[in-house]
């Protein structure tokens, strides 16, 4: 009996012993290519494809031209990042350089994530930056990401010949919820529907921004982050221009695509689209046919004053990880790419269909001596009427986006009127609030 | 009318046991001497090692870690929180967590039950084919079983459309265009379809085993005393298929309610999160980027473990398993 409880303890020792190797966790060391560079890895998430070609072009030129860093560019899809990202943060081989949204940044910082850029960048980088963006990259007065890019999330584009076929004035599209309306029903004739603008609670979630500063004048959490404020009657309105539009099959029920995707649009299935302002590079990319029958827009406002927000300014930057053993390395690269010579980001601009804002105002300059520029039509309206009335990306957890999502989801679908759909927004945000102990906490730029 | 022995409950078997006769008094049983015993015992203990270190390292371990693991706030860059059972109590109070268990439940109802129908009507049909038939109807059931999860999703995707397949044949009938993948009612139906079609071929198989093993006697005998075939199914067929059945409706139902691939590709929970899932609102939750979504996930994982546990508990109390009575 005891030689068998000493076999037992024995064997369970062993297990346990392999188990603690298998389970342990092994820090990721610096990497060394065979010349001796440090390997920089640099994780970008997928987007539209051109911007694939771009990146590599320009990691290719980065690495030939460099005798001690050699940059490792991964492409990783936008629906495998997150699980992919943590995935990697827990087994201590987070990437070097990651692309990161505006909106996630606040919570990184606080988590720890994010590697202070002052003192890794020159700050005649930082002077560079646009007033209005340096808030998005700022937290307590120190930057924690250099921006790339913004793009305003809802725009309208509108067919002209259409508009024209239903005795509309493409040269006055419409300024109220209420005009929208009206066009989506004169525009919906036979298979083609009138509209079409996010459907689904993920989507919704974060399209809808602009439109809630549009509805009210604020998103539905106080400002320092301590209720929610979603049952405001002004949010109503809001679910109520998603609801007609759905009920009153101007758009279609079963969407192949998310929100972000124009193809439904560029295939002429519908007449008008809220869409951000990416969609024009997919246009001229992917539909070329499709540019001359096409207007933009603001997106029409609540009560039709023009210089209400009608969409938050997202976009992307580039990112150096905290635990990263070569932030110095990977800083250069980032300043390379996004703050160094303006022909670069200038470059990119002009492959993206001028579909993207810079936030530089060096790049600015560059892009002025640029005729296709200059002359672009959607540029010039989405840079002069949408973007200065844009605001920033709010920087709380996604679940309480994509509760107020699933209450405009909700009153679209006809699972409960919107007071109700609110109420229970509003419940969900706090609980949110009260679980992750959100109140006081919202970020200082 | 008694076709079948009946199995015997646990008071029966223990009578019908022989009783061994107790060893006469001063009569010894042979001892086995203590060094063979103890060669014999490391053998044993040899051949299960493999098992025993494998389970412990990957079902043991982890799950005791991750119990561990769910009473901190975890953070991959700052000193995790030590938290004790708050993320239980935030789980068990989270409404979304029990609307996807709910949903869970409902799935599982929708096609396990139905899947089960279908495969002993189909079984029996096979059963009385000849065996050239029986091959090519096994063969053509089986088919769905090995299509990828992924793909039968895209394919049920575009059958939905408002352009699609389903949509055309309601509108032979005049009727539609239904919206399957976008009204909250009818999402969590419609995604049970291609659930029912994926699972339905190899329960097929599985309850065609279970009906060639019953003797054709009995049939011949029931039908000798005027037995039809509802009569020969409820007292012959389903009692001698009786651990078949609660061996497809445990697992069917373990399985259905983790169904994960089809909402996820079909609909992404929605709409109104009418197809969002127990391992769809845990890998949501996890997607999240925040310390709490990854404590939160991990301690919904670990519940939604207990849940079907217990759930299974119930069914194998409700239904026991008996040995196979094969006369």
């Amino acid at each position: 009996m005891r030689k068998g409880y000493r076999t037992w303890i024995a064997a369970s020792s062993a297990v346990l012993a392999a188990s603690l190797a298998l389970t342990g966790c092994g820090s990721g060391g610096e990497q060394k290519t065979a010349d001796g560079r440090t390997v920089v890895t640099f994780w970008q998430q997928k987007f539209e494809d051109y911007q694939q070609a771009w990146f590599k072009k320009q990691v290719d030129t980065f690495n030939t031209n460099q005798t001690k860093i050699k940059v490792d560019l991964q492409v990783v899809p936008a629906d495998t990042w997150p699980q992919k990202l943590k995935a990697a943060q827990a087994a201590g081989k987070a990437p070097d350089i990651a692309t990161t949204n505006y909106g996630n940044i606040p919570a990184a910082v606080a988590n720890g994530e994010l590697a202070e850029l002052d003192g890794l960048l020159p700050t005649e980088a930082f002077d560079d930056i646009k007033d209005n963006v340096r808030s998005f990259v700022t937290i307590n007065g120190k930057h924690y990401a250099y921006p790339m890019l913004v793009e305003p999330s809802t725009v309208l584009y509108y067919r002209t010949d259409l508009a024209e076929a239903a005795g509309l004035d493409p040269a006055k599209p419409p300024a109220s919820w209420a005009e929208l309306d009206t066009w989506a029903a004169k525009l919906t004739q036979g298979k083609v529907k009138g509209m079409t603008i996010a459907s689904a609670a993920p989507d919704l979630g974060w399209s809808s921004w602009g439109l809630q500063y549009n509805a009210c004048g604020h998103l539905p959490v106080a400002d320092d982050w301590s209720k929610s404020v979603a049952t405001e009657p002004c949010f109503e309105r809001l679910l109520g221009l998603y609801k007609g539009l759905y009920q009153g099959g101007y758009m279609p029920k079963q969407p192949k695509v998310g929100y972000a995707d124009g193809t439904p649009y560029g295939q002429g299935e519908v007449a008008m689209m809220a869409g951000g302002s990416w969609v024009v590079g997919q246009l001229k990319n992917e539909f070329p046919k499709m540019i001359e029958k096409t207007a933009v827009a603001p997106f029409p406002s609540v009560d039709g004053d023009p210089s209400r927000t009608t969409a938050t300014l997202g976009g992307w930057t580039l990112t150096v990880d905290a635990k990263s053993k070569a932030k110095q390395d990977a800083a250069e690269f980032v300043a390379w790419l996004l703050a160094g010579e303006p022909a670069i980001m200038a470059d990119f601009f002009k492959a993206s269909g001028f579909s993207k804002y810079t936030v530089r105002t060096s790049v600015d300059e560059a892009l002025a001596s640029n005729a296709d520029a200059s002359a672009d039509p959607f540029m010039k309206i989405i840079s002069e009427r949408v973007v200065p009335n844009g605001k920033a990306e709010p920087a709380y957890p996604w679940d309480i986006s994509l509760a107020f999502g699933t209450a405009i989801e909700s009153a679209m679908k006809g699972g409960s009127d919107a007071p109700a759909a609110l109420r229970k927004a509003d419940a969900a945000i706090n609980d949110v609030i009260k679980k992750q102990s959100l109140a006081g906490t919202a970020p200082t730029r | 009318m008694a076709l079948v022995q009946q199995p015997a409950g646990p008071a029966a078997s223990t009578a019908a046991v022989p009783p061994v006769p107790p060893a006469p008094a001063g009569r010894r049983r042979r001892r086995v001497p203590a060094a063979r015993q103890g060669r014999e015992n490391l053998t044993a203990y040899l051949m299960i090692a493999p098992m025993v270190i494998l389970l412990s390292i990957f079902v043991a371990w982890p799950l005791a870690y991750s119990v561990y693991l769910s009473t901190f706030k975890i953070s991959f860059y700052q000193e995790p929180e030590f938290v004790g059972l708050d993320f239980y109590g935030y789980v068990l109070e989270s409404a979304g967590f029990w609307h996807s268990i709910v949903v869970g439940l409902y799935y599982a109802l929708l096609t396990v039950p139905t899947i089960m129908a279908l495969s002993l009507l189909l079984a029996t049909f096979i059963k009385s084919l000849s065996k050239r038939a029986a091959a090519f109807m096994k063969t053509t059931v089986y088919l769905p079983a090995v299509m990828s999860t992924v793909v039968t999703s895209v394919l049920f995707v575009f059958m939905y459309q408002d352009e699609g397949v389903a949509n055309w044949l309601l509108g032979l009938l005049s009727q539609g265009p239904v919206n399957w993948l976008n009204d909250p009612h009818l999402a969590l139906p419609a995604i049970a379809i291609p659930g029912i079609w994926l699972g339905f071929g190899i329960s097929t198989l599985i309850m065609l085993a279970g009906l060639l093993d019953i003797p054709d006697s009995y049939y011949e005998q029931a039908q000798i005393d005027g037995a039809g075939w509802f009569t020969q199914l409820r007292h012959i067929t389903i009692p001698l298929l009786k651990n078949v059945l609660l061996y497809l409706f445990v697992t069917g139902f373990t399985l259905a309610i983790q169904m994960l691939d089809l909402p996820l590709i079909m609909t992404g929970g929605g709409p109104v999160e009418a197809t969002n899932t127990p391992n769809l609102y845990i890998f949501d939750s996890f997607r999240d980027l925040t310390p709490y979504a990854t404590s939160f996930s991990l301690t919904a994982a670990l519940l939604l473990f207990a849940v079907i546990g217990a759930i299974s508990m119930v069914v194998f109390r409700l239904v026991r398993s008996d040995k196979a009575v094969d006369g």
